[in-house]
């Protein structure tokens, strides 16, 4: 469905979708960064990761309390 | 003994991509599907020990997924663990209703998720030593 065609009821559901699978990806890597899965970092890569992942929960926080309950129509 | 099998459904490519480099790092190996009609093929296919599943799929659903495998004695064996981006409260209670041994709300934590395969694998809890897993196309 388009941005057009969606109905507005449906933007809730659609947003919290979108982002959460977004923000899987960021926190997902970061994390494999920050473990040294794909190789070691120095503490000044790392601790930049850390900001970012800590941000990136923050965003997780906003998420839980925004937009949940918005059921995604199935 | 061989590393234990499981089958990651998922549309999105980078999720897959960063499941898989979580779970070689644990010594488990790692199956893809990017749809409905893929994933019952690929566990017909190879057997996995365990399915992490999305709810949202091309070609059917996650819950189209597991009604498929419920059909086939082998296949209703697999323990599945649905990962999904969707609203966790009603499509939680669906999810284990139609089987599922848990259900995780994306963004998931990493340890959460180790800790889930495992539990729906049977093995011990416990920390696996972390390999460099090296990107792979997914």
């Amino acid at each position: 469905m388009t941005k057009a065609t969606r109905p507005s009821s449906e933007l809730p559901a659609y947003l919290s979708h979108e982002l959460r699978n977004a923000l899987a990806c960021i926190q997902q890597f970061g994390n494999i960064l920050i473990d040294g899965l794909a190789g070691e970092l120095s503490g000044e890569q790392r601790e930049y990761i850390g900001i970012m992942l800590e941000n990136a929960s923050k965003i997780r926080s906003v998420l839980d309390s925004a937009l949940d309950g918005t059921e995604r129509p199935l | 003994m061989d590393n234990k099998k499981i089958l990651i459904v998922d549309d999105n490519a980078d999720i897959r991509l960063g499941m898989h480099v979580r779970l070689k790092a644990n010594q488990y190996e790692t199956l893809f599907a990017a749809d409905a009609f893929t994933a019952v093929t690929e566990a017909r296919k190879h057997r996995p020990d365990l399915i992490i599943l999305d709810l949202g799929l091309p070609a059917g659903d996650g819950f189209t997924v597991m009604e498929r495998l419920k059909h086939t004695p082998f296949l209703a064996v697999i323990p599945v663990i649905v990962v999904s981006a969707r609203d966790g409260l009603g499509n939680q209670k669906r999810a284990f209703e139609a089987g599922a041994k848990a259900f995780l709300q994306k963004p998931v934590n990493d340890a959460e998720l180790l800790a889930v395969v495992r539990q729906a694998l049977g093995e011990p809890a416990g920390i696996k030593t972390h390999a460099p897993a090296h990107k792979a196309l997914v």
